[in-house]
């Protein structure tokens, strides 16, 4: 008994639960908790050496940590869910492998290597195990996050991807931006402007955009801004995103992160352009359907200013559908984004993912896939949060 | 008492790609204050379209073509008369004739209008206490600063609204507002109504949300209410406790009503004066006992007909033959439109009545040369007259 009110003095149980209940109390908890992280990260001297990337992780750890506050018990189940679809997911690749011709030990060997030399390399590579025995050790290596070494240049999987991975993140969320910050005002003043000048300009600029070929507009784009008038490089991605931010953060250094833009603005117009135009005509439609709704007659009754009309009552309940397709093509440009990569040389996944099932090196296009599917479960985990943020209608369970 | 409403030969047009529909043709009421005054007909035959025309929210293709609105309005009227002197008479301002971003601003004051479905009338994702507070927001906005009010942006364009996105402080709406909300719930007999405005439209019920938006509509304080078939989407017993809600709302405020329904039922036990509207025109107008009792118009009396009366043995309801005719202005000819399913058809009537005093009584009118003179079967349009 008496320990018991020992404790419950020690700890305020009632202070900190009034704390999670809150929005900013809970936000609070995530930066302070992010910040320990990054504390012990340096202190102790685990996991990445670049201060920027660290700062990152630990970032990512207190976002988490936010969400788990926020959706709790849902959010615990859709993860568990998300498992067992990425299980299913490594369990398709690993066994498509042996479905598809071309024995990974001939393209590695020489041609004129000897039956014996082929045989020896395919025991160090753990090929002549039964195939159970390969599953379970690929899954037991998953676990430990490991997912093996190329058989192309014996680097590990996870190396490989995860200097890949940043790219093509970058490139996706710029991708995005560029289609939500062009594209829903366009919408909004296209609907409003039904049969106008105005309307028929965003009409024409989203068929143009959508039967635009990628390879064709980022050739162009090279073409006229970048050689012609020479304002922005032609491709490559000379730094990274954890580089520029961290050196305009740490050190003030305006350089990298100007170069950093300007690397990033072609490719993400080049990737961005179609989604923009479906997302212009998708904004389109969604307004006009809601403005045929009772509620739109409702404000103007009330006599509400065509301002808010619009952006706070009918734009967000037009938001709602777009979510979800605003997640699928961030989810398809995530592996999809192979030919802006091509021609702007940008170091991604989408290109490596060619490259690799060029060399038939499945190690690596198994961690790659695997990679897509985990970035599809937590998108869809995040549209399925912003969906029940948006409609209040919809309940998480 | 004091007239609050006159509308003279209203009309109001949808030009559609099939052609002119004429939703809502001359029509012509006045509303004393303090009133409820109800308009009554069948589905189609222009009475919503005569209240969104009021609020001038007809969406395109629609347009209201002709017609004054005189609105009592004596601040307003001392305003503009030296303007703009054909659009006031005495304290009435005509609505038609004044600048449309004056009239715009006037809208939540002038008029609040209660619609027919409440669930879809409020927007789902947004709380059932923010929605009360913005039509107290417009009202505070248009006291407290009139000129911004009736610009373009009503003094709240995209600058603004990207600040309120950052600074809480520069929200449209106040806590002052959310308070008020909170107090008008309270008064439309809503129970717990703090708890309740942080709620959203589908955590109420039908009735409930019902009296949330009679709250929305008091919260602007407008000189008319304007309840479009209010009880119409609602169960029996919860119609009845709307209805009741109104009755004393107008008796605590004098608040000036027009109830429009489609059942004669509700007219009943409700109005003070009565317009019956046909196929976008109002065919007859008059007090309670004018309409119910002593009507001149055969449709009024086929709808008094074809009411259920428990009290009586009748045998079967009298129903009106026919269906309403298409408002397509085409197919409506030029003569009283109710003639192809009127019992009492005469030759005369191939030509448009005018609007009728009854008795000699400006009160009672009708657009039906019955009102002039009596039935005479010699001069009958013959039975098949319209088949053909």
């Amino acid at each position: 008994m008496a320990t018991k009110t020992a404790t419950s003095d020690v700890i305020p149980w009632d202070k900190i639960d009034m704390l999670l209940r809150h929005r900013t109390g809970r936000v609070l908890l995530a930066a302070i908790t992010a910040l320990l992280v990054y504390v012990v990260l340096s202190g102790t001297g685990i996991g990445p050496e670049e201060t920027s990337t660290r700062i990152i992780l630990s970032m990512v750890v207190g976002c988490l940590l936010w969400a788990h506050l926020v959706y709790g018990a849902w959010l615990v189940k859709r993860e568990l869910q998300g498992l067992f679809v990425i299980w299913g997911v490594v369990t398709v690749v690993f066994f498509l492998r042996f479905l598809t011709p071309g024995d990974p030990t001939i393209a590695l060997t020489p041609p004129d290597a000897s039956t014996d030399v082929r045989e020896q390399l395919a025991r160090r590579l753990g090929l002549d195990e039964p195939l159970y025995v390969q599953y379970a050790d690929y899954i037991w290596n998953l676990v430990t996050l490991d997912m093996g070494r190329s058989l192309r240049t014996q680097v590990p999987v996870m190396d490989l991807i995860l200097i890949r991975l940043p790219a093509t993140i970058e490139l996706a969320v710029a991708a995005t931006l560029v289609a939500m910050v062009i594209a829903i005002p366009l919408g909004v003043i296209s609907a409003r402007r039904r049969h106008k000048p105005a309307d028929y300009s965003a009409t024409l600029f989203s068929l143009v955009g959508i039967s635009t070929p990628n390879f064709w507009l980022g050739i162009m784009l090279i073409l006229y801004v970048a050689v012609t008038v020479d304002f922005l490089p032609t491709g490559g991605r000379s730094i990274g995103f954890a580089a520029a931010w961290g050196g305009l953060l740490m050190e003030g250094d305006f350089d990298g992160i100007s170069r950093w833009f300007a690397q990033l603005i072609l490719p993400a117009i080049t990737l961005g352009t179609f989604f923009t135009a479906l997302l212009t005509r998708l904004t389109r439609s969604g307004m006009l359907e809601e403005i045929g709704k009772a509620y739109f007659k409702a404000c103007q009754a009330k006599g509400l200013p065509e301002t808010i009309i619009l952006y706070k009552h009918v734009l967000r309940n037009t938001l709602i559908p777009i979510i979800t397709v605003l997640g699928l093509q961030l989810g398809t440009l995530i592996g999809g984004a192979v030919i802006t990569e091509f021609v702007f040389a940008w170091p991604g996944l989408g290109r490596f993912l060619i490259n690799s099932i060029h060399s038939r090196d499945w190690m690596v296009i198994q961690g790659i896939i695997i990679i897509i599917g985990i970035g599809f479960v937590v998108i869809n985990i995040a549209v399925d949060a912003a969906y029940a943020y948006l409609d209040p209608r919809v309940e998480l369970r | 008492m004091t007239e609050i409403l006159r509308v003279e030969g209203l009309t109001t047009r949808f030009f559609t790609d099939e052609g002119q529909i004429n939703a809502v043709e001359d029509v012509d009421f006045r509303i004393h204050e303090g009133e409820i005054f109800g308009i009554v007909g069948e589905s189609g035959s222009g009475k919503s379209v005569t209240a969104l025309s009021l609020v001038d929210i007809v969406e395109k293709p629609g347009q209201i073509v002709s017609g004054r609105i005189w609105l009592r309005n004596p601040h307003l009227a001392d305003s503009i008369r030296s303007d703009n002197p054909d659009a006031v008479d005495g304290e009435m301002v005509d609505l038609r004739s004044i600048n449309p971003r004056l009239r715009r601003a006037l809208r939540g004051s002038a008029f609040s209008m209660i619609f027919q479905d409440p669930m879809s009338s409020f927007n789902p994702s947004i709380t059932v206490g923010e929605q009360i507070a913005e039509a107290v927001e417009v009202q505070r906005r248009a006291k407290a600063n009139p000129r911004s009010t009736a610009s373009r942006t009503q003094g709240f364009g995209l600058g603004q609204f990207a600040m309120a996105t950052v600074l809480p402080s520069k929200r449209f709406v106040t806590p002052a507002g959310r308070d008020r909300a909170i107090e008008l719930l309270e008064l439309v007999g809503i129970p717990d109504p703090a708890q309740r405005a942080e709620e959203y439209p589908h955590q109420f019920s039908g009735g409930m949300l019902q009296r949330a938006m009679i709250a929305q509509a008091l919260a602007s304080e407008p000189d008319i209410l304007l309840a479009d078939e209010p009880t119409t989407a609602l169960d029996v017993t919860i119609q009845a406790q709307v209805l009741e809600l109104l009755e004393e709302i107008r008796d605590r405020t004098n608040m000036t009503i027009l109830l429009i329904t489609h059942n004669l039922g509700v007219i009943a036990r409700t109005c003070d004066r009565v317009g019956v509207m046909y196929a976008g025109e109002m065919v007859e107008r008059g007090t309670l006992t004018d309409i119910f009792r002593d009507s001149v118009h055969p449709y009024t009396q086929g709808l008094i007909g074809s009411i259920p009366q428990l009290d009586q043995v009748k045998g079967r309801l009298q129903p009106i033959p026919g269906n309403v005719p298409s408002l397509r202005a085409a197919e409506l000819g030029d003569r009283c439109y109710f003639a192809d399913r009127c019992p009492k058809a005469m030759k005369r009537c191939l030509e448009k009545p005018p609007m009728f005093d009854v008795d000699g009584s400006e009160k009672h009118r009708a657009k039906c040369y019955l009102a002039e003179q009596p039935y005479d079967e010699g001069d009958a349009l013959p039975e098949d007259y319209f088949d053909g």
